[in-house]
């Protein structure tokens, strides 16, 4: 595929792209590597792997990880409950040696994510979700199939990958993954969407609402981010949330009351949604409707 | 880049053999730069270059970025070494040409400086590196310490040592001053990107606009520290003592058969941590700052007591403190801002403290510059201190750079565990040398 070609595919899935983000999926799926992606809660990282799915027309797989996960959850798992049914109902068998490898096979074997994306016929996106959740001992596990794409396990032995599954990994940063694992992929940072590119992404992802809405909503989103005072940054979700709740009420312009009755959508905590009402007499402090005054 | 410097380099860029010469010496310089560059990405990074060519510069550098660069901070080494290295040919001899001129530049500063660094017709007593900070002074400057030697010229007849000794001692003065100027124009290169630029900030320099971007980027590193901490401390080995519970408990999943075995965990053993923070005048925003920080981590330690100094010492509430306002206030009150520094007294009252908070669990940590009054008293209350608990950590805002120019900083870095921290990546690495102790 060229890197033409996955543009056009992203503009059929109508996802907004900048060309960076393009070459990088382009150098992930060229040079088959898993591409790690970092960037602030609610950019979008998810949202390419489900891109790429929908792209490359192959199903989508995901690991979501957290504290404790471990290889049952994530691998494979015994079917114990049908092992030990085995067990009794051939308890009489002769041969031994047979019912002990049968307990072992793949009849007993619950396929996990991870494995499900490697023996699959037709090849997958393999999304391992916020891996910074994830135990240091999982991330360890997680580098044989990174690298080598295939597991050990140690009843049945080497399972080698049947496809090459393309693999996203999304990190929030909340703890810093192991030089080993960054090593194994190719890295993607991602910031906050520039005013062009989320007014783009609010036109495709809600073309019902009212172009200047949208154009008020996004310059306003980019002024609450850059504003030092605001401690948690609206996402983008944040700003689709919102334009949505505003396109509900049905209201056409963001007035400082629209933005006073909608704020919970766009500022998540209590100290920002104050600050952005601290000089209420005097001026909105949105930055998208300019003030008390609108034209 | 012109178009006619990238169809040079089109043209000497088809042969693959071209591409991975280049890219060779390209890998090499990122890891001068500190990236971990293995042959593995080497060879991708030929393989994208044959695919892609280099005809879209913008396209080859996020190519070669995303093979090259694993972190945010990686990213920003591999642009600076990107947008060095991969230039056209006018540049890099424009570039070139600059250079030779600034060599020859200061190869004719050297040669004043050897002409007019000489005392009564001998060389001053001044090593290679401060003769090259005077022949990279700014002639103005040279020429006031010229203008003030000959000043001074009548005394030399008279008293000769003398005059020897004072003219030596303020040329060197201004020496250092011009090394420590040229050391802080080396700081400030990651301020490409604002949102990293903050970590690498002087603390002592925010301005109260940054103040809340600064202590949300606290928060989140401290909630990265013990993200880490404690997966390393659930990672732990465990005892090797059965745990006959959880493993009936566990048992019970297979029908009463024992599949897996469970095990006692080891148990945390978290220290004692003591925080004595400076207060006076240039050092309150530092030890908020710190203080907040130190605070945060609740995996470093089980318990933790603060004091803050000044001339006099004062025990505080730090959670009562977590606000900036109440912070500052909270000082006033006590009356203890806006005062001299007193280590010794500080450290003295500490040791004497009855019931003693100083013991073999704990670790007394220092949020000072160093800079005090009675410096031999201060010296032997840091041995006292030592003395009674496990360790002793001083955090010390002062760069790393300039504690060669001050005898109290090493004074006190040879007997207790200096740490640099002027900067907020500094202090959050200090926070996680704590998880060591």
């Amino acid at each position: 595929m060229t890197l033409e070609e996955l543009k056009q595919k992203m503009d059929q899935a109508h996802y907004i792209y900048d060309d960076t983000l393009a070459t990088v999926l382009y150098v992930a799926l060229q040079l088959g590597r898993p591409l790690l992606i970092e960037g602030a809660a609610g950019v979008g990282k998810t949202e390419i792997a489900k891109v790429m799915a929908s792209a490359l027309d192959r199903d989508l797989v995901r690991l979501q990880c957290y504290e404790g996960l471990d290889e049952s959850k994530a691998l494979y798992e015994w079917n114990y409950q049908k092992q030990l049914l085995s067990i009794q109902v051939n308890m009489n068998a002769q041969d031994k040696d047979a019912l002990t490898k049968s307990l072992f096979s793949d009849e007993y074997l619950l396929e996990r994510p991870l494995l499900q994306s490697i023996r699959s016929e037709k090849p997958v996106v393999l999304l391992i979700d916020e891996i910074d959740k994830a135990d240091e001992e999982f991330e360890a596990f997680l580098l044989e199939l990174l690298s080598d794409m295939q597991v050990s396990i140690p009843e049945v032995g080497t399972i080698k990958a049947k496809s090459i599954p393309f693999v996203v990994l999304t990190s929030n940063r909340a703890r810093p993954l192991s030089e080993a694992l960054r090593r194994r992929c190719a890295y993607l940072y991602i910031e906050y969407p520039d005013m062009e590119k989320e007014l783009a992404i609010l036109r495709a992802k809600l073309p019902h609402v009212d172009d200047r809405l949208c154009a008020q909503v996004a310059l306003a989103v980019q002024k609450l981010r850059a504003s030092e005072t605001i401690l948690k940054k609206p996402s983008i979700a944040e700003t689709l949330d919102w334009a949505a709740a505003l396109d509900a009420l049905g209201l056409r312009e963001l007035t400082p009351d629209a933005l006073r009755q909608t704020a919970g959508f766009v500022l998540k905590n209590n100290e920002d949604i104050a600050e952005l009402n601290l000089d209420d007499h005097h001026a909105c402090q949105c930055g998208g409707c300019g003030g008390h005054h609108h034209d | 880049m012109p178009a006619s410097a990238e169809a040079a380099e089109d043209t000497t860029m088809t042969d693959p053999q071209v591409y991975l010469e280049k890219l060779s010496a390209f890998s090499r310089m990122l890891r001068l730069e500190g990236l971990i560059v293995s042959p593995k990405e080497t060879e991708d990074a030929a393989r994208l270059l044959i695919g892609l060519g280099m005809a879209d510069r913008e396209q080859v550098k996020t190519a070669l970025r995303t093979v090259y660069a694993k972190s945010r901070e990686e990213q920003l080494s591999f642009d600076r070494c990107f947008d060095g290295f991969f230039i056209s040919e006018e540049k890099m001899r424009q570039q070139a040409k600059e250079q030779m001129q600034r060599e020859q530049e200061l190869q004719q500063h050297r040669q004043e400086a050897e002409e007019e660094l000489q005392l009564n017709g001998k060389p001053m007593d001044l090593d290679e590196s401060q003769r090259e900070a005077y022949a990279a002074m700014p002639e103005d400057a040279r020429q006031r310490l010229r203008s003030f030697m000959e000043k001074y010229r009548g005394t030399a007849e008279r008293n000769p040592k003398l005059y020897g000794e004072f003219i030596h001692s303020v040329f060197a003065r201004a020496i250092l001053e011009q090394q420590m100027l040229m050391e802080n124009a080396g700081v400030g290169a990651q301020e490409i990107d604002p949102e990293m630029g903050i970590l690498y900030r002087d603390i002592s320099e925010f301005k109260d606009t940054e103040i809340p971007k600064a202590i949300s980027m606290i928060q989140a590193v401290a909630r990265q520290i013990n993200g880490e901490l404690s997966a390393k401390r659930k990672g732990s080995a465990h005892t090797g003592k059965l745990d006959f519970r959880k493993t009936i408990r566990k048992g019970l999943e297979t029908g009463g058969s024992f599949y897996r075995l469970r095990y006692r965990k080891k148990r945390a053993q978290r220290k004692h941590l003591v925080l004595l923070c400076d207060v006076s005048g240039s050092m309150v925003q530092f030890s908020e700052f710190a203080l907040r920080f130190i605070q945060s981590l609740n995996q470093v330690a089980d318990s933790s007591r603060t004091f803050l100094f000044s001339e006099t010492m004062v025990e505080v509430d730090a959670f009562q403190l977590q606000n900036m306002d109440q912070f500052r206030s909270h000082v006033r009150e006590l009356g203890i801002y806006g005062r001299g520094t007193d280590v010794g007294t500080a450290l003295a009252q500490l040791c004497l403290k009855q019931p003693p908070i100083l013991n073999q669990a704990t670790t007394l940590l220092i949020l000072s510059d160093t800079k005090t009054i009675d410096q031999p008293r201060a010296v032997r209350a840091v041995m006292e201190a030592k003395r009674q608990c496990g360790r002793v950590l001083w955090l010390n805002p002062i760069p790393q750079n300039k504690w060669q120019y001050l005898r109290s900083v090493q004074t006190m870095a040879e007997i207790c565990t200096m740490v640099p921290c002027s900067t907020l990546r500094e202090l959050a690495s200090a926070c996680r040398r704590l998880t060591k102790i």
